[in-house]
């Protein structure tokens, strides 16, 4: 740091530390500008086999009583396309582009947990192949993508179909939830210094908060998930009504996930549209602080909208009225956000570039989709819309309007970024046509096809009814657009080969993501800015030559070490030094554990399946070895005259706040499963006369005087950092008392009654499983302080390990009292109405 | 109402709105609320679209016309005074609608409609079993169907008298309906129920009030 | 541990909070009264959260409250938490009126 090296030079340092070796030890990389390119790929490449289903789809329908695919394929075809389009392409695509930008965008060299993205990575890679291996070999998915009990439920699909399904989404939600934990994280706390909460772009107030949908709307269909496969595998009957269930419960997990899921889609194709409109504008956003309200707005009430999925299975009219009035005002935080975009428009100077065609595209579309939305919300119209060709048509407008068109628009403005260079536009316009034209021909038709009847998920139908030349019409159209989306395919690869070179920031934009060299290089930035106004208002071509010679935070390479910043979350000010992880095999032998563990699940190896659970918390604990430090090193230079202490020495670091993220998803799939013990007890049929299940009084005593005090044990240990004896004392007793705890609440399982007779005896059962299993987690997370602290990485400074170990073992002691709670109540006499 | 009439007469509609199934034809009140619902929503959602793409393009072809609106206005405007008023208008027309259409008040005829992978027996109200899966009923008057299912979830739906109801494993739900005069009205499963699900078609005949209680009677 | 989640965000959320709060109560109770026929307790009881939630966000939706406290979150949080009021106000509204249970 004695003397400044040039800017070529600083390069070379740099990406000595950050680069990712090219070839196989490509395997390797946890980069986030790598990891965000292969989620984007690997999304592109399953719209591309969601499409060829679609035209499977639309070939079989083109005319009456086709016999080219039978039902039994047709249904699989269905299925996939659905399941393809929503979990494997539009999640995982709005995730890697998140992943490559956010970190640009907020002036970070990386995100909070590298090989957390890079496990994510594999394990949507995997979890996708299953599905698509499947496919191939005829067994795929065949209950539709919502998966509805009791038709995917043992009885009436005994084959892999359903488990596949059930086994590779959820495998694939692991890069969910994986991805949610780390946006919100890094969103939080690594920012460019000065760059306080109500600086930061718009785009990463959308990605903020479809995090945080995504940390509470995930849970329940991967609980949903859970329970579907235990009913299948293990025969426990928590949808099945004869024995206590409740078909309804499953929809109500899968919808609880399923409508938020929409809006968790459109929030950052909103966030994308939030930052090009105002470029081609020429002026900053309109209304900043109202559209973070309407996020806001939009984010809680899309979750009280579940319902309107079910609105004609039999839910008293008071109930339906409460989610009707809901869905109708949830149009009122888009029209904000609309209005916002036009006036934004209206009060600047537009000029026109291929984007904002993309962007017209977008408001023709997803305007009527959302018409349609609040039509679909009034309960009497939904009960003849409902499950008709309506809501198809309905659903593609506002998912093709409200998230492909403004990926397409962000294709045309952020691919030079990736690319390094311009599109050629040749192929942008007429493809722009194809796409706008081929669409409406296929979709508007179809409201007037559901209209005159038609259900969806038929694969055929006599010529009698009418729908004939709707569907020849639409089929028409299905190829037109698939003829556009070549087109723009062939134009993102012609970029790549014959665009032309471009200095930085071509669109004039103002965020901090175009002052990168591009293609971007593998730390983002050679120093990171300080930032005096709002980060959408920069001046990318002013400031990047600036950056690009070590102008600013971290503008060095030291101890060859991936250095970058956090910040204090609301105002912030640069508050810790983080030094990342470095590229590792890790995340992809982990990720190889657990495909291990689901492969043993499908294929019925229950014996394997627990070695495989046990191969990946084993490789877990490796993540840890190579972080932290032995020493308290205290306040070091950052760059500007400033010195941070690294984030090992603080509290509120990205660990910790993972972790309490973490713990907030794992109680909304805790709070899932207790409403889903309610549920039953309050709706499902069967219930009067049956068993109570039984729970002996003192176990269960036992078991959460046992577990509250190894979480008090282990709030003590973390108190006491600097005195060996009580911490250490303090974490043996919360091994102990929560292996004695684990121990009652296994014997406690064993008493309740046969789990496979009711779900009287199903539900306290799993519950009692779930509270046992966080036991575990919390001796584990003890004996990794305790392990930790023998090593010399915690200090009275360096208490990161304590936080989690006080954390985890306080959740387990709280689970352990409701889930007793549950089994108590549902052990009631009389209890069930 | 002329102006359907209009719409399903435009050329590009070929097929126009009638139909065996179309719910833009009905043939009961009960169905000709809802379409009612449907046609006014159209035309509000027409002219809503109508004037959000003409504010988008004057933002381009008309500069000058729209410069002068103020962001407060844009975002109170559009975003609230607009769409505020016509939603609690509309959700409210609805939810009184869907009060009326509840099956309450004065008992009708209780019909059955048992689902079963993939067909349907329909009973009457006492109990007999009708055949050849043909529900008849009477015309003219309100009747309640208890929809339920054997196996998976089914819906029952008759698109030209009423709305869909329905059939899940394990509960009984109801629904009521309307024909005007007497003919035969067709239906159909609307909720996907497996590979038979395509074919799981199904007739109401509604007779004159005369001939049904020969039938009722009769004990076929 | 204030220091985790700050006081803006917590403000700017809050008034939704309260409304998920009243949505749930509501729905749960709403169901509970049909289970095991609260009869005519069933509609004044769920008058009365009604009101109860109303009170909370009416008394965040004033302006006054802000005094002193300027930045764009404080503004967008004031007007997140009107929209919450408004959202109550409607969406909790046809207990006065619609079908208890059927």
């Amino acid at each position: 740091m004695s003397e400044q090296p040039s800017a070529i030079g600083l390069h070379k340092q740099l990406d000595a530390i950050w680069r990712t070796p090219p070839g196989l030890a490509g395997l390797s990389s946890v980069n986030h500008t790598i990891l965000g390119k292969r989620f984007m790929m690997l999304a592109l490449l399953f719209f591309a086999i969601g499409g060829l289903l679609s035209m499977l789809i639309r070939a079989q329908l083109a005319t009456p009583n086709s016999a080219f695919l039978g039902p039994e394929i047709y249904n699989q075809v269905f299925t996939m396309h659905g399941t393809v389009m929503m979990f494997l392409f539009a999640i995982p695509m709005f995730e890697g582009f998140a992943i490559y930008m956010l970190p640009k965008l907020l002036g970070a060299r990386d995100l909070a947990f590298p090989r957390l993205t890079a496990y994510g990575f594999w394990c949507y890679l995997f979890g996708g192949s299953i599905l698509i291996v499947a496919m191939l070999m005829g067994v795929a998915p065949n209950g539709g993508w919502f998966m509805y009990t009791p038709l995917s439920s043992k009885p009436y699909t005994p084959g892999i179909n359903a488990d596949v399904w059930l086994l590779g989404i959820t495998f694939v939600e692991i890069s969910a939830v994986t991805a949610a934990v780390e946006i919100f994280v890094t969103i939080l706390k690594m920012r460019a210094p000065g760059m306080a909460l109500t600086r930061m772009p718009l785009f990463a107030w959308y990605m903020l908060v479809t995090a945080g949908m995504m940390i509470i709307g995930f849970p329940p269909l991967i609980l949903g998930s859970i329970l579907l496969e235990m009913e299948r595998a293990f025969d426990l009957p928590f949808f099945d009504p004869t024995r206590g269930g409740d078909p309804l419960l499953w929809q109500h997990l899968f919808w609880l996930f399923g409508h938020p899921e929409v809006y968790i889609i459109f929030l950052p194709a909103a966030g994308a549209l939030s930052t090009i409109i105002p470029v081609f504008a020429q002026r900053p956003i309109l209304g900043y602080r109202a559209i973070i309200a309407a996020i806001v707005a939009m984010a809680f009430l899309s979750f009280g909208l579940w319902v309107h999925h079910m609105f004609t299975v039999g839910i008293p009219h008071l109930a339906l009225a409460f989610f009707s009035a809901a869905s109708a005002l949830v149009a009122i935080p888009t029209a904000v956000q609309i209005f916002a975009w036009i006036g934004t428009l209206a009060s600047g100077r537009p000029r026109w570039d291929i984007p904002m065609l993309y962007v017209a595209g977008f408001f023709v579309v997803f305007v009527i989709g959302g018409l349609t939305g609040v039509m679909l919300a009034m309960v009497p119209f939904n009960t003849q819309a409902h499950d008709s060709y309506f809501v198809v048509a309905h659903l593609h407008y506002v998912l093709v309007g409200g998230f492909v068109f403004p990926m397409l628009a962000a294709i045309y403005y952020w691919l030079p970024h990736i690319s390094g260079r311009q599109s050629l536009y040749r192929l942008s316009i007429p493809a722009f046509w194809l796409i706008l034209i081929g669409f409406n021909l296929t979709f508007f038709l179809m409201h007037l096809t559901g209209l005159m009847g038609m259900p969806r998920r038929i694969s055929t139908y006599p010529s009698n009814w009418g729908w004939d030349w709707l569907n020849l019409l639409s089929s028409v159209g299905g190829f037109i657009l698939t003829m556009g989306f070549a087109l723009v395919l062939a134009d993102m690869v012609l970029q790549f080969r014959f665009g032309a070179r471009f200095r930085r920031d071509p669109w004039q934009a103002g965020t901090l993501e175009w002052a990168t060299a591009t293609p971007p290089p593998s730390y983002n930035l050679a120093a990171i800015p300080h930032i005096e106004t709002r980060a959408d208002q920069l001046q990318p071509a002013r400031i990047g030559p600036a950056l690009a010679s070590g102008n600013g935070y971290l503008g060095f390479a030291r101890n060859g070490e991936q250095e970058t910043l956090a910040v204090d979350m609301m105002s912030g000010e640069a508050e810790q030094l983080i030094v990342l992880p470095r590229r590792s095999y890790l995340p992809l032998w982990t990720a190889l554990a657990t495909a291990s563990f689901f492969l043993a699940l499908l294929f019925k190896l229950y014996w394997l399946a627990p070695l495989g659970a046990l191969a990946t918390l084993v490789l877990f604990l490796f993540w840890p070895i190579s972080l932290g430090s032995k020493s308290d090193r205290g306040p070091i230079d950052i760059g500007r005259d400033l010195a941070v202490p690294p984030d090992v020495e603080a509290l509120n670091n990205v660990t910790v706040l993972a972790n309490r993220t973490a713990l907030v998803m794992n109680g909304t799939l805790f709070a899932s499963l207790l409403f889903g013990g309610l549920f039953l007890l309050v709706v499902a049929p069967n219930w009067q006369g049956s068993n109570a299940p039984n729970l002996p009084l003192w176990t269960g005593a036992l078991a959460m005087v046992a577990s509250l005090s190894a979480a008090g044990a282990a709030a003590m240990a973390a108190r006491r950092p600097g005195s060996v004896l009580p911490l250490r004392a303090g974490l043996v007793a919360a091994i102990a008392l929560q292996s004695l705890a684990l121990i009652l609440l296994a014997l406690s399982m064993g008493t309740l009654g046969d789990p496979t007779g009711h779900a009287r005896q199903a539900m306290p059962f799993v519950t009692l499983g779930y509270a046992a299993l966080h036991c575990g987690l919390g001796v584990i997370m003890a004996a990794h302080a305790l392990w930790r602290h023998a090593q010399g990485y915690v200090s009275a400074r360096r208490r990161t390990e304590l936080v989690l170990a006080r954390l985890w073992n306080g959740y387990a002691g709280g689970v352990v009292v409701l889930a007793l709670g549950l089994g108590a109540l549902l052990g009631l006499d009389g209890v069930a109405p | 109402m002329f102006k359907p009439v209009a719409l399903c007469a435009t050329p590009l509609l070929l097929t126009g709105c009638t139909g065996a199934l179309s719910t833009l034809d009905p043939a009961g009140p009960r169905a000709a609320n809802l379409a009612t619902l449907w046609w006014v929503m159209l035309y509000g959602s027409a002219l809503l679209f109508a004037l959000v793409m003409a504010l988008f393009a004057m933002a381009y072809l008309r500069p000058a016309w729209v410069t002068r609106i103020t962001p407060a206005q844009w975002i109170v405007g559009g975003g609230l005074v607009l769409p505020i008023p016509i939603l609690i208008l509309l959700t409210g027309t609805a939810l009184v609608l869907g009060e009326q259409l509840l099956p309450r008040g004065d008992a009708p005829l209780r019909f059955g409609a048992h689902a079963e992978r993939w067909h349907w027996t329909f009973t009457y109200p006492d109990g007999r079993e009708m055949s050849d899966e043909v529900l008849h009923i009477p015309a003219g008057r309100p009747i309640d169907v208890a929809v339920t299912s054997q196996d998976v979830i089914h819906a029952f739906w008759v698109p030209r008298l009423g709305g869909k109801i329905d059939a899940i494993p394990g509960h009984e739900n109801l629904i009521r309906l309307e024909a005007d005069e007497p003919g035969t009205y067709w239906g159909q499963c609307a909720e996907y129920c497996g590979p038979g699900h395509d074919g799981m078609w199904f007739r109401i005949e509604a007779h004159a009030s005369d001939d049904f209680a020969g039938l009722m009677g009769g004990g076929q | 541990m204030s220091s985790i989640i700050e006081m803006p965000l917590v403000r700017l959320v809050a008034g939704f909070v309260i409304w998920s709060i009243g949505f749930v109560v509501l729905y749960a109770a709403q169901a509970l009264g049909c289970a095991y026929g609260w009869g005519d307790w069933h509609r004044p009881a769920l008058i009365a959260v009604y009101a109860a939630v109303l009170v909370p966000l009416t008394w965040m939706s004033l302006p006054g409250r802000n005094e002193g406290r300027s930045g764009a979150l404080f503004a967008a949080a004031l007007w997140a938490n009107r929209s919450a009021l408004l959202a109550a106000l409607l969406v909790f509204m046809p207990v006065t009126f619609a079908s208890l249970c059927s």
